[in-house]
């Protein structure tokens, strides 16, 4: 175990997968010379050559239709986004062609690749580049969906990515590339999708989400615990496709109260899907309605002020668990 | 205008109960405000106006079912008004050329619905609701239903806690979970108060209209076991003190009087204070018996035959055995009248004569339960720390699980135990 930072865990997975399999190689915009605006793939171009880091012009579409092509003869693509939000461009490559490739072919093709890079709110990136996209892709079919919340996670969740056989949407939390934690020094180490995690155990309201905001969600655990007595069992889902709800079934079937939370807006999102799955399936666990917490319905504004409004808060979830407790 | 009609909100659904009108006819509505709330056999939910306007006159009453698709109510648009149903023009007429006596004669039924639709719409909101819905069901009754979260809804089925008898702490009065516990320890329920012994419960002879649930559970278990779903509970009861009062009854009276006897009195006084046991499964409704009848199931050379012990709550012991030697002699003649083996409300079958220990039996419809008493035998139990002998007896009741519910069953056995156990409460 050593303590790294989310951004290193995601270096470590690629690099570690690249030293493993030479199909293994990533493409994108500044990612080599530049060294990647976030800094992921920092010494990466030096130690693998620009034959396995690419640099790219600014073309989604491309970009994506070549790692497609790559991917369906037999290379492991990872293609990052300067941010998830430029992969809008690429919408119909992912969706009309990485998902359904293997459906098409009659399961004689797969797309092995990841599609990964910073999403999401927190940067102040305004906006255009602060939007969250999980609900989006994770309707789809044929796609696989990771919105990873601990440096181990993300370390772990992304060689799975990388080793498996379908096209997958990594979504980094922006806002977490700086946060660290205890990762997993050996090189096999992986994290299945599919495996929710319950992050924080707790008697009284079950609160469900992934990524930064299931980081907030064990922040306000933590107080409620501390100032109130409110005792709450946290759940990370870490892939939203596909989705481990049992956990969450088990944990509301204890607690009889859910929250979710997430940073994207509150319609069709992937809140919505959780607790009308809730709903679904242990209706007569509830002793209250589902209660979502999500971010304002407008675009993410730039000013810092107006973007923290924009974005749910502890005070958001702490009213929610209190809501649904009746208090 | 604009019909409100039962939605269909599950595929299996083909009708659904309305619960509660929030609004009376007349009254002004927005649209997206509940008008109704309407059970199905899943979940409790609110139907909003599509539209803004007023509620007309309601097609279906409060408990009362509607199939899916079915016209619920009418909501009239801005300057509508509701068409009297098969009124001719004639009619429409002579009513106007009326005076208001003739109008206030004419105040009740249909007629006088058509004429109460023309009067200002603010005071008729009140007089429509008794006079328009004359079935509504009274607060608290059938259609009485009470917000209340999913939890605390199990939590009262599985502990036979009734909503009504539960004040909501929630928004709007929601019954939560916390409302059930509280109820739970306290001592009010009826059923509590009349467990005292020989409290001579007032029985009556009611219908207990099936809930959309009640329907399905009967449903789902009835598909999955045969047309009456069993279960079994079994108790074992200690006789010894009936043995010894049995002994000195046969003395005193000079009567035989057997085990049987003993047990057909408990029952009959235990039932007076479980009328849900003392009932019927129908298609409508389950059926509670205002009156105990005791089938006793006889063996013939051609078979089994139930004479009954009318009203055997209202006899004796001693009374008890000479009824049943009497039929039981006629029914091994077969000279029964079809007045002896008909109405039973409950049954019981022992097969202690036989020797037989413990066994099941099965229900004998209508009943909603049959006893099956086996043989009192001497068996060494623990009282205070000693072991004695003690006479024992094992009885297996089985209930038909669409009336009855395991809970329901083992207080009904909970109580014919102190009738069994200490005798001499069947001699008051």
């Amino acid at each position: 175990m050593a303590e790294k930072s989310y951004r290193d865990a995601i270096r470590d997975a690629m690099m570690e997968e690249m030293d493993r399999d030479p199909n293994v190689l990533i493409m994108g915009e500044d990612i080599g010379v530049y060294e990647g605006t976030f800094r992921i793939t920092a010494g990466m171009l030096k130690k693998y050559g620009p034959k396995r880091v690419i640099d790219t012009p600014i073309a989604e579409a491309g970009m994506v239709g070549t790692a497609v092509g790559m991917a369906m003869l037999g290379l492991r693509p990872i293609v990052e986004m300067m941010t998830v939000n430029f992969a809008i461009v690429a919408a119909d490559q992912i969706l009309n062609h990485a998902a359904k490739v293997r459906y098409f072919s009659g399961g004689q093709v797969d797309v092995p690749m990841v599609i990964r890079g910073p999403h999401g709110a927190g940067v102040q990136l305004s906006a255009q580049h602060s939007q969250s996209f999980e609900s989006f892709y994770a309707h789809f079919p044929g796609l696989k969906v990771v919105a990873p919340g601990t440096p181990a996670d993300a370390k772990g969740l992304l060689k799975t990515a990388i080793r498996g056989r379908d096209p997958v949407m990594f979504l980094e939390s922006a806002a977490l590339y700086g946060m660290k934690g205890e990762v997993p020094d050996d090189t096999n180490f992986t994290v299945p999708f599919g495996q929710s995690r319950v992050a924080r155990e707790g008697r009284d309201v079950t609160i469900v989400s992934y990524s930064r905001m299931m980081q907030m969600s064990l922040l306000v655990a933590d107080k409620l615990s501390k100032e109130e007595g409110i005792e709450c069992e946290v759940i990370d889902l870490r892939t939203l496709r596909p989705l481990d709800m049992d956990p969450v079934y088990a944990s509301v079937s204890k607690t009889h109260r859910a929250v979710v939370v997430q940073e994207q807006w509150k319609p069709f999102g992937a809140a919505a899907e959780i607790a009308a799955s809730i709903t679904e399936n242990v209706f007569d666990e509830l002793d209250a309605p589902v209660v979502r917490v999500t971010g304002e319905d407008v675009p993410m504004p730039y000013a810092r002020n107006l973007e923290l409004l924009a974005t749910p808060h502890e005070e958001h979830v702490a009213a929610a668990v209190k809501k649904v407790m009746y208090r | 205008m604009s019909e409100i009609i039962m939605p269909k909100m599950g595929d299996a659904m083909t009708e659904g109960k309305v619960i509660r009108w929030y609004k009376k006819p007349g009254d002004a509505v927005k649209k997206g405000e509940p008008v109704l709330e309407i059970e199905t056999d899943k979940v409790n939910l609110d139907l909003e106006a599509e539209a803004d306007g007023t509620l007309g006159q309601l097609s279906v009453n409060e408990g009362e079912m509607a199939p899916v698709g079915g016209v619920l109510a009418l909501l009239l648009g801005a300057g509508e008004t509701e068409k009297p149903k098969e009124k001719p023009a004639a009619d429409e007429n002579s009513r106007r050329a009326t005076d208001k006596k003739d109008s206030i004669k004419h105040s009740t039924g249909e007629y006088g619905e058509a004429i109460e639709m023309k009067g200002p719409r603010i005071d008729r909101a009140s007089a429509a609701t008794s006079a328009g819905t004359p079935t509504a069901a009274a607060p608290g009754g059938d259609g009485g239903r009470r917000r209340s979260s999913p939890l605390a809804r199990k939590m009262a089925r599985d502990l036979g806690v009734s909503l009504d008898q539960v004040q909501g702490s929630g928004p709007s009065g929601r019954i939560v979970a916390s409302d059930i516990k509280g109820a739970q320890g306290r001592p009010a329920a009826p059923s509590a108060q009349t467990a005292k012994p020989a409290a001579q419960k007032q029985l009556e002879a009611k219908k207990i209209r099936h809930s959309a649930m009640r329907r399905t559970i009967a449903k789902r278990l009835a598909e999955s076991t045969g047309p009456i779903p069993h279960f079994y509970l079994t108790v074992d009861y200690d006789v010894t003190n009936l043995l010894i009062i049995r002994q000195q009854l046969i003395d005193i009276s000079g009567t035989k009087v057997s085990v049987n006897d003993f047990i057909v009195r408990a029952t009959a006084l235990a039932l007076l204070q479980h009328p849900n046991i003392n009932a019927s499964w129908g298609d409508d409704a389950i059926s509670q018996h205002g009156e105990v009848h005791i089938g006793i199931a006889v063996a013939t050379p051609e078979g089994l035959i139930t004479p009954v012990v009318r009203n055997a709550d209202g006899k004796s012991v001693v009374d008890i055995a000479a009824e049943v030697r009497l039929l039981a002699d006629k029914a091994k003649n077969r000279k029964l009248m079809p007045n002896e083996y008909q109405d039973s409300t409950f049954t019981i079958s022992n097969l202690g004569a036989w020797g037989v220990e413990e066994f099941t039996a099965i229900i004998n419809p209508p009943n909603a339960a049959i006893l099956a008493i086996g043989a009192a035998t001497r068996q060494p139990v623990v009282i205070d720390g000693q072991i004695v002998i003690r006479d024992r007896m094992k009885v297996t009741m089985s209930c038909d699980h669409r009336v009855i519910d395991g809970a329901t069953g083992a207080e009904f056995l909970k109580s014919l135990r102190q009738y069994v156990e200490q005798p001499l409460r069947l001699m008051i």
